[in-house]
């Protein structure tokens, strides 16, 4: 064939393999942190809500429900709109 | 009203799905393009096998060009009060990060052609200096997305810095025309003759090429916006967590 051509076609698809590669395999290392954070979150809020005996915390309940959703379901399509 | 939880789930799944399916299509298609590119069309009459290479580096310069293009309609979409959504500011960076890695391919791939065609790794042509003037711009852009400040000031800006590193890519695409070129002039379609001097297999070949790579395009992005969502998801959480501490400590003293 040709060397050129070779490494040519050898740089190109190296790159995008690793690339590609690396994107899932931080993902996948994004999606078990957000797990581990929302287990976290809800242990800290449920710390607060034993130390007030029965009172809720609502704040923390509500982040953990957030969190647990996208645990569960992987991240989501449902885009949080800003403020302007 | 928010969206009920079955839904959602389904959605996404849906989406998880769909990616999968995109992702062998895209990979059969770039293994089928790299077969016919190295071992069934035929040697150029004039570049020898040395045009099998172009079965690949015009296809990365099309993704760079509409990586970009969706990077700039995000951010429009972003500016304008109507349409600002988180969503846009994660597309356009998304997209921008797989347009830059598009573009280095497509320089390092030219310069591999260019050694042997014409003696020289690189020459400083209007198309390849505009080109990597691109790569540049884009590398900037993204180096300003990771400039801490404020959320929205962070995008608005970003936004902005987008639309005019956009500028580059007409041209780019045109300097072929407007200056006097060692680059070849288009081939697949000259806007000036309206003619194509690509034929039969190489033609297909190289049309199956754009298709892959744009579908790698699509898959990349995806994923990467994917992971910017998890990435804000997860300073979200950080500031959860510590404000959840906080009070269980305000409560526990």
């Amino acid at each position: 064939m040709n060397g050129y051509v070779e490494a040519g076609y050898v740089v190109v698809l190296g790159t995008l393999g690793t690339y590609g590669v690396t994107l899932v395999a931080r993902e996948r290392s994004a999606r078990r942190r957000v797990g581990a954070g929302s287990n976290k979150a809800r242990n800290a809020a449920g710390a607060g809500t034993s130390a007030r005996a029965g009172t809720s915390v609502p704040q923390g309940d509500a982040s953990a429900r957030e969190h647990r959703a996208v645990e569960e379901e992987g991240p989501g399509s449902a885009p949080r709109a800003m403020s302007p | 009203m928010s969206t009920p939880p079955r839904a959602v789930q389904s959605g996404r799944a849906a989406v998880a799905v769909a990616l999968r399916v995109l992702g062998v299509t895209a990979l059969v298609g770039v293994a089928a393009t790299v077969w016919l590119g190295l071992f069934v069309t035929p040697p150029d009459e004039f570049m020898g096998n040395l045009v099998r290479l172009l079965y690949v580096h015009p296809p990365m310069a099309w993704v760079a060009f509409l990586a970009y293009g969706v990077a700039s309609l995000a951010s429009l979409l972003y500016l304008w009060p109507r349409t600002r959504a988180e969503r846009f500011d994660r597309l356009a960076g998304a997209s921008a990060e797989v347009g830059v890695v598009f573009t280095g391919l497509t320089l390092v791939s030219g310069s591999i052609w260019g050694r042997p065609t014409w003696g020289a790794w690189w020459v400083w042509d209007p198309l390849l200096t505009t080109t990597a003037l691109l790569f540049v711009l884009y590398l900037g852009y993204l180096a300003l997305r990771r400039v801490p400040g404020e959320l929205h000031v962070r995008a608005r800006r970003s936004a902005i810095a987008a639309l005019i590193a956009f500028i580059d890519v007409p041209i780019v695409y045109l300097s072929v025309e407007w200056w006097r070129s060692l680059h070849q002039a288009p081939t697949v379609l000259n806007p000036t003759t309206q003619k194509t001097y690509v034929h039969g297999s190489m033609a297909w070949t190289l049309l199956l090429g754009f298709v892959s790579f744009t579908l790698v395009y699509i898959w990349l992005t995806a994923h990467r916006y994917r992971l910017a969502e998890l990435q804000d998801l997860e300073d979200t959480e950080g500031l959860d967590v510590a404000l959840a501490e906080r009070r269980a400590e305000a409560v526990a003293g």
